[in-house]
């Protein structure tokens, strides 16, 4: 059910040329400003990891919006209470939803190497080649359950959309995508190790540029089966209080 | 005369309070103030890592960038969201000149971007330890009012593609993410290719944001002048280039019977 919910909201999403353009687009752009401030900086070699890391960013941005605003968007679609009408658990029926993000934001990833390389010669010499493709797919999956925590508690939130605007950025900074977290104040060390985007971005990084892939993987994942029990038990609480409010199809 | 500012003042202030979506205090802090103070804070650790330029290249170019956000997405807005709430044939319906109308409701979002910059700035240089000299302050203010004001009328040139294209906020998006990297804000100008750099000097923030690091960096109000004459320049080009698009697609709308189509 994971599986084929996922590929129908993949194929839903990516039908959307807004979707698609904001995934393929504004990546390139964030690839295109970080290969030549990598390149003015003097690190021509570290290419890649500016490629890799325009990527990952694409991604958290696709999870961010796409499943911060999955209940709202099933909501304007009018597709909400029937969702909520199915015998299975709401979390069960959102999660492909959310993992469904995380899918499309392979796009950002994808279009960020592409452009990289054709435009740029970037060698793709990733230093781990079989893992590089296990850590973003990993990555994608983690993002994809702590999307739907995500959902769940931006549903909560009277004002999620202000949220979600304010928390790309500070995720990006944080998480180590393009700005090594060794470059922060230390005060931002614990914050970003209770992520999984740090993990995951660290996992796809080292996959690409050599280190210790699995660590860092294994923390992603289990951060975000963490997040994705807790969204679990929001989801069902907020779905049995606008069932008892009858608020389901109220913004 | 007094009418017509009427129109352009008093119209543009009622506008913006219909049509601007963020109305309650914790959106408008949360997206608009919070949100670009991240932005900046981003960039500006990334040059550190770099060590391309100094903080206070990035610090005073991405406050004056700040400004695009309420400025393009706002003057998009102004037209686009006529349409969405139903309400751009009544608009257009109107006795009086529509491009002052449309001329006006940019005042509003230019003030925002100007709180939105001024904002920024100051507290980014607070926590970041950026020293601007108290005789900069006149000169910045007239840069960033400079900025918000021509990204403001090239958001209204985006939004009259709205009365053409259907996903006009596709468009205000994808010319967001190009500022940050044609204007010179995150990558100084010498490493980037001509090609860019010819395309920024006609985009809105690129002039301003020279003016306001030279005045941050202590030169005259007079040094920062031509600058900020060349950034109002580009204003009053996308201002005509707006206007002129209103009227085009006005008219090519009203003869093919598509004002409401989306």
């Amino acid at each position: 059910m994971i599986a084929v919910g996922a590929l129908l909201h993949v194929k839903q999403l990516s039908r959307s040329p807004f979707e698609i353009a904001i995934a393929l687009f504004v990546p390139v752009v964030q690839a295109t400003l970080a290969v030549y401030l990598f390149r003015a900086g003097g690190e021509p070699d570290r290419l890649l990891e500016a490629a890799v890391g325009a990527g990952l960013m694409g991604v958290w941005s696709t999870v961010l919006f796409g499943s911060g605003g999955a209940i709202q968007s099933q909501r304007w679609q009018g597709t909400l209470e029937m969702i909520m009408l199915a015998p299975r658990s709401p979390a069960l029926v959102l999660l492909p939803v959310t993992l469904a993000t995380g899918i499309t934001g392979t796009y950002a990833m994808l279009a960020t190497l592409a452009w990289g390389r054709l435009l740029y010669g970037i060698p793709l010499d990733f230093a781990h080649p079989v893992a590089f493709p296990v850590a973003v797919a990993g990555c994608i999956a983690g993002l994809g359950m702590f999307g739907l925590l995500l959902a769940s508690s931006f549903v909560l939130l009277r004002h999620a959309n202000a949220l979600a605007n304010m928390l790309e950025y500070p995720i990006w900074l944080v998480s180590g995508m393009l700005v090594p977290v060794t470059a922060l104040p230390g005060w931002t060390g614990p914050v970003a190790a209770v992520l999984p985007t740090t993990w995951g971005a660290r996992a796809v990084h080292e996959a690409a540029a050599g280190g210790p892939v699995w660590p860092a993987l294994g923390g992603c994942l289990a951060i975000s089966l963490a997040c994705l029990a807790v969204g679990w038990v929001l989801m069902t609480y907020v779905e049995r209080r606008a069932r008892v409010a009858a608020t389901l199809a109220l913004a | 005369m007094s009418a017509l500012f009427r129109l352009v003042g008093v119209g543009g202030v009622i506008a913006y309070r219909a049509l601007f979506n963020w109305t309650t205090p914790s959106i408008f802090v949360g997206t608009l103030l919070v949100g670009p103070l991240f932005q900046l804070f981003f960039f500006a650790y990334l040059g550190r890592e770099f060590g391309v330029a100094d903080d206070r290249f990035y610090i005073v170019g991405n406050a004056v960038l700040t400004a695009a956000l309420a400025c393009v997405y706002g003057g998009t807005m102004a037209v686009a969201n006529e349409r969405r709430f139903g309400t751009l044939g009544h608009v257009l319906l109107s006795p009086r000149s529509r491009t002052a109308i449309f001329l006006g409701r940019v005042l509003p979002y230019a003030g925002n971007g100007l709180l939105i910059a001024a904002s920024t700035l100051t507290v980014a240089a607070l926590l970041l330890g950026l020293r601007i000299p108290a005789t900069a302050l006149p000169g910045l203010l007239l840069a960033l009012a400079a900025a918000s004001l021509t990204c403001g009328f090239f958001g209204l040139t985006l939004g009259a593609l709205g009365l053409r294209f259907r996903d006009v906020f596709l468009i205000s998006n994808v010319a967001v993410a190009l500022l940050l990297l044609f204007t010179g804000v995150n990558v100084p100008a010498d490493s980037l290719p001509a090609g860019i750099r010819a395309v920024g000097a006609v985009l809105p923030i690129t002039h301003a944001a020279d003016a306001a690091r030279r005045l941050a960096g202590g030169a005259t109000l007079g040094d920062a002048l031509p600058a900020i004459g060349v950034e109002l320049a580009v204003g009053v080009g996308y201002a005509v280039l707006a206007a002129g698009l209103l009227t085009v697609f006005e008219a090519e709308s009203r003869r093919r019977a598509s004002l409401d189509t989306l």
